[in-house]
Parts: structure tokens; C-alpha cells; sequence
């Protein structure tokens, strides 16, 4: 374990961090109360409280290696609670685009990640989302194609999973705000 | 006032008994909507979850649309659409230099005003309880409600400035409107997994069976939501968190547009009732019951 931080490494990564969150690290005061009431702190590696320290410690690595960013489902239970309105959901955000931007890709929790990415993709192309084509796409990306099948026979049944997938007809202006903002 | 109703995605595939009950009951309700034209997806928990940006411009196009049409209004059914589409909002307003690139990108203004309504907001505020109430010719009364509201109704609050984050009520009182009895159980906005529900079975799996067994346990006939991806995790998930944990629960998990149509006197073909996964029928036929009895 490395236990030296560059003190100007540290400080480049909690501001950055804190720009595109517009909250400041310091403000968390450790009680633990996001912790305390995350629905998913159970698998998580690292809790919430201690993602912010870490972050507010400049430990960069473990931070977006962590099990916890790509865990957290936004839920937005910590934020709510936070005494000091910390945006404590936000950070995980910003964790997670900052992982992203710098190609990280996450060893433990590569689903997730993956199922952002492709339903993300089929936005670009669709403009809406086409639900059998997203499941289908992301099964081929993470190999698990019999998972779940099993509800896809009632699914189809009840009316559930539609054959054909609306395009919206200003697909350039799509194209154009992902060129934009991607 | 002009209405724009934005469907999102799910209403169109998975989760369509939602929009066919909703077009339903306004239809029985004299309202009218119109869908905002060539809407596009919201960017829902992934484009925020990578790309915050992205999350603000996707919702951004919809709301220029529906202002540029002059609506005032939007009824956005899905907790998540409407969850997306108010925090867009709350940026556009905040963030005036993310304004700039967003309504450049688009090469269409916006001017901050549109107000945006949930499912239940909606009924509540716009349609208004009395309206909901002179429609009801079948209370419901005898049955057992249970509302789950989840997350992205009410939370964050300073956002949705919607109801209690905590203990949120609006729902529980559109089901005392159709007669029938709320059920107050603890898990009422706990998250149930939402939409790692393909990449995470297990814990969604794990949160959703917190939730319907805490619900069973309350003596509820049944469990309304407003909000697809809870549908989804409470309904299609259902027999797998059963075998999962072995113990039944036989829960059959409506659209609260669903309720209401039913106590409007609505027949259950013309709501879609048929189309989730826990058959609904003993429900139905106790309904039935309870109706011929008054």
C-alpha cells in the first residue's frame, strides 16, 4: 500500500473533484450518517463516508478503483440525510464520469459500467431507448446471455418486450449534443 | 392550459399498462394531453451516472420542445423521467454558463419556466382531489393498499420539492380517494434496486424482497407505485425473490392509475391489468366481491 500522497497530487485531484461538484470535501465532518442508511453499503468496499475522505486525502487509485462508485444506485438516501447537505450522491457521480473520462475500467463491477455504456449508445442511435436491442447488446458485451432469459417467454406473452424500436426523427440533434457533451 | 405529457421510454415497452391506464383515466376525466413531439429519452440513471453534462442536455431538448410548442406544463409519468427532467431543470436554472452551451448546442432557447409534474403530482395538483373523487362510482372499499414510492419521487427534496422524503403521504391519499384502506408499512421509500436490476441481480434482488415482505407482512391485498423500474423490480422480479428466499408472496403490484380506473368503474381489460406478471385476478375477484356486497 502506498502510504505517501504527493501533497500536490492530493490537491489537484480533491479540486478537481470539487469543481465539477460544486460542494466542498472539508464539509463532511465524518458522522457516517450516509453510511448508515445506504441500501447497498452491504457489498460495497469502501462506505460513503469514507470514499469522501479518502477522496478529500487525495487517494485517487482507490478511490475510482473502488467497488463502491459503480455500486452506488443514486438513490439519493445519503444526500437527503446528510446534516451538512453534503452532496454526497454527487460525488459519486463525478467519481464515476472522472473513472470513465480516464478509461478505467472496473474490475469488480464492469457490468454496471458496461450497462451505462450501451444504454447510452443506444440513445445515440435511437434517440430513445429499444429495450430488446439494449438487453441483447449488453448480454453479448458481458457474456451472460442465458441470465435472465427465463422471464423473456412471459414477457413476450403479457405484451412486455416490444419487436420494433421507435427512432426518433431528429437524430442529428442527438448526434450533435453527443459531439458536444461527450 | 396547454398539458404536454412526456411518456419516456419504458411507458412504450415494458411498463405500457402504465401509459394505457393513465390515458384512461384522463380520458374518462375529460383531460387532455398532448405528447410533446419527437421527444427524446431522458438519459435516465446512466447519462447522469457518467456524464453529468449529458444528463442535463438530453431532458434539456425536451423541455425546449415543449416550451418552443408552448406548453407550460409537463405530466412526465415515469419517477425517472420526471426525476431527470426537474433536475434539468434545477441546472438550467442554476447553472447559467451549462445554460449557454446546452440551448447553443440545441441552436434553441429556453427560458426556465416550465413546470414539471409527476404522475401523482399531477392528479393531486393539476386534476385535483375533488375532480378524482366525483369519479368514484366503485369504491374500493375493503381492500388493502400498500403505496411504494421509491426513490426518484421525492428525492433529492430540494429538487422534486415534492411531498415528505421521508414518509411521503400524496400517494396513500389517492388510494383512501378510491375507498380503499392505505396500508402503513416501513419501506415505503426504500430503493429497490432500481436500475441495476440487470447488472446486479442479486442486490436488487435482496432490496425488493426487503420491500414486498415487509408489505406481506402489513396484510396488504396489494401494492401501488407510480414509477416503471419499481414495477419492474417489485413485479417481474417477484417469483425469482419467492424461490429466492423461499416464501411466498403473492403480491400483485398496480400502477396507481390502475387503482383509480378501477374505482372509476374502469373494466380491467381497458387498463391492461392482464399485462403484468403476478396475475392480479384474486385481487379482481375480491374487488368484484366487495362491490356487489354495497
Amino acid at each position: 500500500m502506498k502510504t505517501v500522497i504527493n501533497e500536490q497530487n492530493r490537491r489537484n485531484f480533491a479540486s478537481k473533484v470539487e469543481s465539477m461538484l460544486h460542494d466542498k470535501l472539508a464539509k463532511c465532518y465524518q458522522c457516517g450518517k450516509c453510511s448508515a442508511g445506504c441500501p447497498v453499503n452491504f457489498e460495497m468496499d469502501y462506505t460513503p463516508n469514507q470514499i469522501i475522505k479518502m477522496t478529500e486525502l487525495g487517494m485517487e487509485d482507490r478511490v475510482l478503483n473502488s467497488k463502491t462508485i459503480w455500486l452506488c444506485v443514486s438513490c439519493n438516501t445519503c444526500s437527503t440525510r446528510c446534516p451538512k447537505g453534503f452532496e454526497v450522491t454527487g460525488i459519486m457521480d463525478v467519481l464515476r464520469e472522472i473513472a470513465e473520462k480516464k478509461g478505467i475500467a472496473s474490475k469488480t463491477e464492469r457490468e454496471v459500467q458496461m450497462f451505462h455504456e450501451v444504454f447510452l449508445d443506444n440513445v445515440r442511435s435511437n434517440g430513445r431507448i429499444f429495450e430488446l436491442e439494449l438487453v441483447g447488446k449488453y448480454k453479448l458485451k458481458t457474456r451472460h446471455l442465458f441470465r435472465d432469459m427465463f422471464l423473456a417467454p412471459k414477457m413476450l406473452e403479457k405484451g412486455k418486450l416490444k419487436m420494433y424500436g421507435e427512432k426518433i426523427s431528429n437524430l442529428n440533434q442527438i448526434a450533435k449534443i453527443f459531439k458536444d457533451f461527450e | 392550459m396547454k398539458l404536454a405529457y412526456y411518456p419516456g421510454c419504458s411507458l412504450k415497452g415494458t411498463s405500457f399498462e402504465y401509459e394505457v391506464s393513465l390515458l384512461k383515466i384522463l380520458e374518462a376525466m375529460n383531460i387532455e394531453v398532448k405528447e410533446i413531439p419527437d421527444w427524446n429519452c431522458c438519459g435516465a440513471s446512466a447519462a447522469h451516472s457518467i456524464n453529468h453534462n449529458l444528463s442535463v442536455a438530453l431532458p434539456a431538448r425536451n423541455l425546449a420542445i415543449a416550451e418552443k410548442d408552448g406548453f407550460e406544463s409537463v405530466l412526465a409519468p415515469c419517477a425517472a423521467c420526471s426525476n431527470r427532467l426537474k433536475n434539468a431543470a434545477y441546472e438550467l436554472k442554476n447553472d447559467d454558463i451549462l445554460k449557454e452551451k446546452i440551448t447553443d448546442s440545441l441552436e434553441m432557447p429556453y427560458n426556465s419556466e416550465m413546470s414539471i409534474n409527476n404522475m401523482l403530482e399531477f392528479l393531486i395538483g393539476v386534476v385535483g382531489k375533488d375532480k378524482i373523487k366525483s369519479m368514484v362510482t366503485k369504491p374500493l372499499a375493503g381492500l388493502k393498499v400498500a403505496s411504494y414510492y421509491g426513490c426518484l419521487l421525492v428525492r433529492p427534496p430540494k429538487v422534486m420539492q415534492f411531498d415528505d422524503p421521508e414518509n411521503p403521504v400524496t400517494m396513500d391519499e389517492l388510494v383512501a380517494l378510491t375507498g380503499a384502506e392505505p396500508v402503513n408499512y416501513s419501506f415505503k421509500t426504500e430503493c429497490c434496486g432500481a436500475i441495476n436490476s440487470l447488472s446486479k441481480p442479486d442486490v436488487v434482488m435482496a432490496l425488493t424482497g426487503n420491500i414486498l415482505y415487509d408489505i406481506k407482512k402489513h396484510g396488504a391485498d396489494l401494492v401501488v407505485v407510480a414509477c416503471p423500474l419499481c414495477h419492474s423490480n417489485l413485479d417481474v422480479r417477484q417469483k425469482e425473490i419467492e424461490r429466492k428466499y423461499d416464501e411466498k408472496i403473492g403480491l400483485p403490484v398496480l400502477f396507481i392509475t390502475e387503482l383509480l380506473g378501477l374505482s372509476f368503474g374502469i373494466d380491467p381489460k381497458n387498463l391492461a391489468i392482464d399485462g403484468h406478471m403476478v396475475a392480479a385476478d384474486r385481487v379482481l375477484k375480491k374487488i368484484e366481491g366487495l362491490t356487489n356486497q354495497q
